[in-house]
């Protein structure tokens, strides 16, 4: 790059040229990826035939809709007994969910992370697959597997809620894995400490205290998905979100969001106060 | 746990020792109390709420799973349209989700709300609700609001990405340099050349980083959106599923998985080319 540059002020003396950031070949393959997306942004707007107007106009709509449909929620409908019940399976398959999904993906983020995997052939690649595809599919699709081959009911939820937790928690342990103090590693190794023994003495020492606090995150996010897992035959209060919608019973459908919306904001909180308190003991 | 953690006083190892055990107990009881959550949770939700007897056994799980592999691959042709209109549903998506998030970062940033005692709880409600309604409810009210299409699951990929995008970005906001921003002030720069000059240019790479993550999980988003209505990859899965086509199923999830595998390529991609 600089001899270039110095043999252009060589060759052509006298030319003022206007400063810009990007140089010939990187500014015009700019130019083209931007040129790209918006061609593809403008074709996918007509394929798909979407009005624009109609983008802003969802949101007046929306509201209103909410005004005179859903506005007076059913609040009844939510302090039933058997729907309080529901509430209470939906936080235990996520508690459920949530602890398998770490438990799996502890040993996976292991084999997954690069610097202290058992073998780099053949344990790295299997781990970051089956954390990846656990990761891609999403959670909804997962419940629809599971209660196709388990039937109806919460051990198909908290199945999928596990591979959701193990996709989602396998990353973050994988990536807090790889970026540890590789010390501790290299001299457990040097006496001839077996991958388990690495493991237990050099790394688990270090990450503990961030496990714990994803293991809590995993958790809330896990909760987050609970609450819709039922829409789709897993358990838990989704179910009784399926029927109201198909019965366009609005009102119920409001104090069931309502009630998601809480309890969500309600396990954030929770969530965010546990890691903070765990993130001053590091 | 170090010694030098211990409280000092006139009995020094005596109080120690209490602390150590004061603290073992509390451990026990906290191992103690979650096992038992945990083993009540199993109880309530896999023993007595699982109807073992319709599942029928091992061999029963087994039927089905094999069907699950039979892979009809008589589909394959027929994915390719739907995968790109999840693909596209997926980028409409995240940029309109970035052009609504842009106010509510705007609100939520600390240093450059309009109004601290409004605007801003308003921008951080709006962000922790736009990450608390699951996609699927989003997707329910806009079929609600505009009817069925894709736009809703556009419309529902973007608020659920309202949240993430403008989080970051108000992060970066905040924990911008001030000096470019007082220097612009000096200069006698109104408030939108602080913004375009002082602002933008040090959160943007950040900010694209973002987006290009957002965008990833917003294919795995839209992937979903045709079980309530919109099109894509979703809805060839329903009705693969409504029709008890288990093979073309576990096709149409390859499907969703090679496409993921595609965007986590070009996000790595393009990443690298911004930062």
């Amino acid at each position: 790059m600089m001899q270039i540059t110095t043999t252009a002020t060589h060759s052509m003396p006298a030319v003022k040229r206007k400063w810009s950031r990007y140089r010939h070949p990187e500014s015009t393959i700019r130019f083209a990826v931007i040129l790209a997306i918006l061609a593809f942004l403008g074709y996918s707007i007509a394929y798909l035939n979407i009005d624009l107007s109609r983008i802003l106009g969802a949101f007046p709509r929306l509201v209103e809709i909410l005004a005179t449909r859903y506005f007076p929620p059913d609040l009844n409908y939510v302090s039933d007994a058997d729907f309080l019940r529901s509430v209470l399976r939906t936080l235990e398959m996520s508690l459920l969910g949530g602890f398998f999904g770490v438990v799996c993906s502890i040993p996976l983020a292991w084999l997954a992370a690069r610097n202290i995997t058992v073998s780099k052939r053949i344990a790295y690649p299997f781990g970051r697959f089956a954390i990846m595809s656990s990761r891609s599919i999403h959670e909804t699709i997962w419940t629809i597997l599971f209660v196709t081959v388990l039937g109806f009911g919460m051990l198909a939820g908290t199945l999928a809620l596990t591979v959701f937790c193990v996709g989602f928690a396998g990353k973050l342990f994988s990536d807090e894995l790889e970026a540890i103090d590789m010390g501790p590693v290299e001299a457990m190794r040097s006496v001839g400490a077996n991958p388990l023994q690495v493991f237990q003495y050099a790394v688990l020492p270090q990450v503990r205290v961030a496990f714990t606090g994803i293991a809590i995150y995993t958790w809330d996010v896990a909760f987050r998905a609970a609450t819709v897992v039922g829409f789709f035959g897993g358990g838990g209060m989704g179910w009784y979100l399926k029927r109201t919608t198909q019965q366009m019973e609005s009102t119920r459908v409001a104090a069931i969001l309502l009630l998601i919306i809480g309890l969500v904001l309600l396990a954030e909180l929770g969530s965010g106060w546990l890691r903070k308190r765990i993130g001053k003991m590091r | 746990m170090s010694i030098t953690a211990a409280p000092v006083s006139a009995h020094g190892f005596d109080a120690y020792l209490a602390h150590k055990r004061r603290r073992r107990i509390n451990n026990w009881l906290l191992v103690a109390c979650s096992v038992a959550l945990l083993a009540w949770c199993f109880w309530d939700t896999i023993m007595f709420d699982t109807d073992w007897q319709r599942m029928g056994g091992a061999l029963g799980i087994g039927g089905t799973l094999e069907r699950f592999l039979l892979i009809d691959w008589s589909l394959l042709p027929k994915l390719l349209v739907p995968a790109l209109e999840t693909l596209m549903m997926a980028t409409l998506g995240t940029i309109l989700g970035c052009v609504f998030s842009l106010p509510v970062a705007w609100f939520g940033a600390a240093n450059v709300t309009p109004s601290k005692y409004f605007f801003y709880p308003l921008g951080r409600f709006l962000m922790v609700l736009s990450r608390s309604i699951h996609e699927i409810i989003w997707a329910l009210l806009f079929v609600g609001a505009v009817g069925l299409g894709a736009l809703p699951g556009i419309l529902a990929v973007a608020m659920r990405s309202v949240g993430f995008i403008s989080k970051i970005t108000a992060e970066a906001i905040e924990n911008i340099d001030p000096k470019p921003v007082e220097a612009i002030r000096a200069v006698g720069g109104n408030q939108f050349q602080v913004m375009y000059y002082g602002i933008v240019p040090q959160i943007l790479p950040v900010i694209i980083g973002t987006i290009i993550f957002e965008w990833d999980i917003n294919i795995r988003r839209s992937a979903i959106m045709g079980l309530v209505g919109a099109g894509g990859l979703g809805l060839v899965f329903f009705r693969q599923m409504a029709m008890f086509n288990y093979g073309g199923v576990t096709l149409v999830v390859l499907a969703v998985l090679v496409l993921i595998a595609i965007g986590e390529v070009i996000s790595h991609y393009a990443r690298k080319a911004v930062i």
